[in-house]
């Protein structure tokens, strides 16, 4: 019994490292997160003890009109970006996971590559392309170049969803004579729901941070991140950290809705398995 | 029935129509939005760096009657004899990106074997924290670190207050690794992670009951299995910490030059898309690879299967 303790102390242990070292790592990648907020509420521009707090950066954050309109620049191509990368990767998704067809392989290798791609050479490359192809900078290729980048992420993440659903199911459906569009619409649609709104919500906090296609392709439009980097190279001002944390806040609110959509689908198909 | 009879049959019993209908149909239909977005701003793109690497300098314009190969020529010769910045920077970023591989490596093994075996209780607030900066635009995050690391910035005043002096932690090469280190990290913990957590739990018991000791559970079970994880995260982290700009221009304080600092200052403040080009192409040439081994290694069946 004395050695069963000791066993069990001794597991304890090391499980308690374990859930230390992982709450290092943690640590290490939120530290520059909340070097920002820290940053982002403290009264003055160089750090020195006791902390004095204050809001005041937030509030010339959201009343100065370059931060304005390089949110309403931001919008006007995250928008767009979300919707239209929400369908081309679902559709994407569709035809390689729920279909056999020739070269299907090769679909995926081509269609998600831009994943793997350094974005520095692609918005290079786009930005020479748009110039020889006279699509121009400005809103519209920066939609378009966001598009190439973030459509592969949403086919990734839809087709998870979608490989997880039973083939049987939509066997079953084409049995009893549904056709084609009412298999689509009320068969794998609503099964593959939850990786579409998390598809979504990805592309749509991906676009809104995106710095290097945007950089590369908007001309003389400001957008957030660009406003910010330009900011930062400038010399220090309190009002970027402000910025800068209420895009993590946004950002970490979607992903929490994005998480817990996931595990609803999860306890649903826990639940369904289970009966 | 070949494909080519088929085909001359589908044409012979109701011409152009079928064609059409298949177009309109799944799966074809599903592929054609992706596919034309990708030909026109992904294979475009692409092309347009393989093409404006064969121009003389300064053009701004394809011409190809005037097609060289002197960019490749200054590079490459400035590599092997040191003229200009090519040899520093290539040793550079090559130095940059094998410490990055390494140090992700090292740092995120254990954590995510203990993601994968150990960790139960509040998994999901660990995966959240692991998650949320790859979802904030990288120049953010670096700056995050800059705000830390700063003279006068959080880390020196929180040390300041125990009576700890510490120099000045910014602008130097150890700096830019700790930046590419933390922005790639993510890209190697995720598929160690996954690759370890595909090992069923039978494996480990039936390993153990066989007398295994825990060396040799880790030697002959977590490691085999972990190996196409650990692939795929060093491709993915030595490729992307290549193209690292932001973390060198801030964290480097522009007294470290890596490849894509020095191709994004041909592309700007030079204005020589030829050279910025030439020098893109080694990079392109690396990723697209890369980029095809990590393709046909990930099976997303298999990742679908273990998500449920």
């Amino acid at each position: 019994m004395s050695t069963e303790q000791s066993t069990s102390l001794a597991s304890r242990i090391g499980g308690g490292l374990w859930y230390g070292y992982v709450g290092l790592v943690a640590l290490f990648f939120m530290l520059p997160l909340f070097s920002l907020v820290i940053a982002s509420f403290y009264d003055g521009q160089i750090f020195s003890f006791p902390y004095e707090f204050t809001t005041d950066w937030y509030a010339k954050a959201l009343a100065s009109s370059s931060v304005q309109s390089a949110v309403l620049t931001t919008a006007k191509i995250t928008i767009p970006v979300t919707i239209l990368s929400t369908i081309i990767g679902t559709a994407g998704a569709l035809a390689y996971t729920r279909h056999e067809f020739a070269g299907q392989e090769l679909f995926k290798i081509f269609a998600l590559l831009p994943i793997f791609f350094p974005l520095i050479l692609l918005g290079l490359g786009m930005s020479m392309w748009a110039n020889l192809t006279g699509l121009g900078y400005g809103v519209l290729p920066a939609i378009i170049g966001e598009l190439v980048w973030i459509s592969p992420i949403v086919m990734f993440v839809v087709s998870i969803t979608a490989l997880s659903v039973d083939p049987n199911l939509e066997e079953a459906a084409k049995d009893l004579g549904a056709d084609t569009v009412t298999l689509y619409k009320d068969v794998i649609l609503p099964l593959v729901s939850d990786g579409i709104v998390s598809g979504a919500i990805f592309a749509f906090v991906l676009s809104w941070n995106n710095y290097y296609i945007v950089s590369y392709l908007k001309g003389s439009d400001i957008t957030v991140t660009t406003w910010i980097h330009g900011r930062m190279t400038q010399g220090f001002t309190p009002i970027v950290p402000a910025l800068a944390s209420m895009i993590f806040y946004l950002s970490l609110t979607l992903l929490v809705i994005a998480v817990i959509i996931e595990l609803r689908g999860d306890k649903i198909k826990a639940a369904l398995s289970r009966d | 029935m070949s494909t080519i009879e088929k085909l001359q049959h589908q044409l012979g019993t109701a011409g152009d129509e079928s064609i059409l209908r298949t177009l309109a149909r799944p799966p074809t239909v599903f592929m054609i939005p992706l596919t034309v977005l990708l030909v026109f701003m992904f294979i475009g793109p692409i092309l347009s760096i393989v093409l404006y690497s064969m121009m003389p300098s300064n053009a701004l314009s394809l011409n190809p009657a005037t097609w060289t190969v002197a960019n490749y020529a200054e590079i490459i010769g400035g590599v092997i004899d040191g003229t200009g910045v090519y040899g520093e920077v290539m040793s550079n970023t090559v130095l940059i990106s094998v410490a990055t591989t390494l140090a992700t490596l090292v740092f995120s093994y254990p954590a995510a074997y203990a993601l994968a075996r150990k960790i139960k209780r509040f998994k999901l607030l660990f995966l959240l924290a692991l998650i949320v900066p790859l979802f904030t635009s990288v120049n953010i995050r670096v700056f995050g670190w800059v705000l830390f690391l700063v003279k006068r910035g959080v880390l020196q005043s929180l040390l300041g207050q125990f009576g700890i002096a510490t120099p000045s932690l910014l602008y130097q090469e150890w700096t830019i690794i700790l930046g590419t280190t933390y922005v790639y990290m993510p890209f190697m913990l995720f598929p160690i992670y996954l690759s370890i957590g595909a090992i069923s739990d039978e494996t480990f018991e039936a390993a153990r009951d066989l007398g295994a000791s825990r060396y040799m559970l880790f030697r002959d079970i977590v490691l085999p299995m972990s190996k196409p994880g650990i692939i795929i995260g060093c491709l993915f982290v030595f490729v992307l910490s290549l193209g690292a700009e932001v973390e060198a221009l801030l964290l480097g304080g522009g007294s470290i030059y890596t490849a894509a600092n020095n191709i994004s200052y041909s592309f700007g403040y030079s204005q020589n898309w030829p050279l910025g080009s030439a020098q893109a192409v080694g990079l392109l040439i690396i990723t697209v690879i890369a980029g095809i081994v990590i393709l046909r290694t990930i099976d997303l069946r298999e990742i679908a299967s273990r998500g449920s």
